[in-house]
């Protein structure tokens, strides 16, 4: 389980003397397999609030408890050193996750279908293939809850499909927070809500209501 | 958590950070020198690219004795140290920020990224210096030493101190934009009081005083003198002194990196 609470989040200001809040007063939990989807638009927070609960940002105020493992957030530029090539960046964070390197290597070779590009520099990678190297990455060291920013939606059908297929049905026992603009992927998948809007989020197990609300903001 | 020795916890933490960086130095090392080309021979060819012009100008238009010494020799026991100190410092301004991918990780502190990155070209410095000993001394170009201990105690002394201010350098470079402006500056100046070009015994009774209380690179570069040239030269160091500092502004650099994350926007 995730237990946040009482959440704040500032940011310093380039022009302004007060810090911007991006996170205000947020509390929720995150069960063990629980698919919560996250809605907001450009700029709500929802990346802000994933980067605090995988613990890479710190909170300004208030605090988040985990007891399971979390992953990176997944998204379009992280957990990947953009001058080494793509084996490289699987050789470290097998080694940084303690897995075996082949083990990776196989299940991402074969996730992201990457092919003779995993011999390249990842600055060589459009965007697209930069997700899927990231997402492949994380489901291969297999955390219990996955953190994902956009990123499922990204790519190709192809990629769309067999990325659906290793989250929301190999791995169903796990924890998910997705970021999402796409309503499909979230009535399909998730049991619950978070929208968020001037930094507060609101917590809705309706689906449809959450999208709606998210539509008219 | 249940109970558990705080040493056992401790024990836990080093291990982790154990493995962190030396993932992150593999990672650093192929970052830094690649498979292409020379690879990772440029480790030591680097240091000697930037030496041997440095040395061969110096070698025409100053005097081969200066001061009773030979000046290939002095160059060297001057160059040297200060290619560690740039090296290690050189890129202590974006350790954090041009790592910033990296520290999508939790389990990487930005003082994990500071011992991969700056470590790395600690131990890639140290083995160029020894390299390029061994090169000129078999051009003919060096002596032997007077005195080994003192020389290495010299190097990893300077090493230390560069460490310190790469440590601090980079936990500030996080925190405060003005860092970035006025760092260039000083790592400029810094040829000047370093001990790159002078002894401390060069310096008048009053001056030295002062030089050897506020300025440790100088008393490594005494150290390393020392055991280059024996009783050739007077040389001026205090072991326990520049120990005491040492120690002191690593404190001070441990304590200023260990709440960078909060001042981190990724």
């Amino acid at each position: 389980m995730i237990t946040v609470s009482n959440l704040f989040k500032y940011y310093h200001s380039e022009i302004n003397r007060r810090p911007i809040r991006v996170l205000s007063d947020i509390s929720f939990q995150i069960e063990r397999g629980e698919k919560l989807a996250l809605l907001g638009r450009n700029g709500a927070g929802k990346s802000t609030l994933i980067r605090l609960i995988s613990g890479i940002e710190l909170p300004t105020q208030g605090s988040i408890e985990r007891n399971m493992s979390v992953s990176w957030p997944v998204a379009q530029v992280s957990g990947i050193g953009s001058s080494m090539t793509g084996n490289d960046n699987i050789r470290f964070i097998a080694r940084l996750y303690r897995k075996p390197f082949k083990e990776v290597r196989d299940y991402v070779e074969d996730f992201a279908q990457l092919g003779k590009f995993l011999s390249e520099p990842v600055r060589t990678y459009s965007a697209g293939m930069r997700s899927r190297l990231s997402f492949g990455l994380s489901l291969a060291i297999d955390f219990d809850c996955f953190l994902i920013d956009e990123v499922v939606a990204a790519g190709d059908a192809r990629f769309q499909r067999r990325s659906q297929e290793e989250m929301f049905e190999k791995r169903a026992d796990r924890a998910l927070l997705l970021a999402s603009h796409v309503p499909d992927i979230i009535r399909s998948h998730c049991s619950r809500a978070i929208v968020l809007h001037h930094g507060r989020a609101k917590l809705f197990d309706d689906l449809d209501l959450a999208i709606a609300i998210y539509n008219d903001l | 958590m249940e109970e558990e020795g705080t040493l056992r916890q401790l024990w836990r933490g080093f291990t982790i950070q154990r493995e962190v960086v030396a993932a992150l130095l593999q990672f650093q090392f192929v970052a830094r020198w690649g498979r292409k080309n020379l690879g990772f021979a440029w480790l030591f060819c680097e240091s000697l690219v930037f030496a041997f012009p440095v040395l061969a100008v110096w070698h025409f238009v100053r005097d081969p004795y200066e001061h009773g010494l030979p000046m290939t020799a002095f160059v060297w026991s001057g160059y040297m140290p200060l290619l560690i100190f740039r090296h290690v410092t050189g890129q202590a301004l974006h350790t954090i920020t041009g790592a910033v991918p990296l520290l999508y990780h939790r389990r990487i502190t930005p003082f994990d990224l500071y011992l991969g990155h700056q470590g790395l070209e600690a131990i890639g410095n140290l083995s160029a210096v020894a390299f390029s000993f061994i090169v000129f001394y078999i051009l003919g170009l060096i002596d032997l030493p007077y005195n080994y201990n003192i020389l290495l105690l010299g190097f990893i002394y300077t090493t230390w101190w560069s460490m310190c201010i790469g440590l601090i350098v980079t936990a500030l470079a996080s925190r405060s934009e003005i860092v970035h402006h006025i760092w260039l500056p000083i790592s400029y100046l810094y040829v000047f009081f370093c001990g790159f070009m002078f002894m401390a015994a060069w310096l008048p009774f009053k001056l030295r005083e002062i030089a050897l209380m506020i300025d440790p690179p100088l008393q490594c570069y005494e150290m390393i003198r020392a055991g280059l040239f024996g009783n050739q030269v007077q040389t001026f160091y205090d072991l326990s002194y520049i120990t005491f500092i040492l120690l002191t502004l690593t404190f001070v650099g441990l304590w200023l990196i260990q709440n960078v994350r909060k001042h981190l926007e990724l």
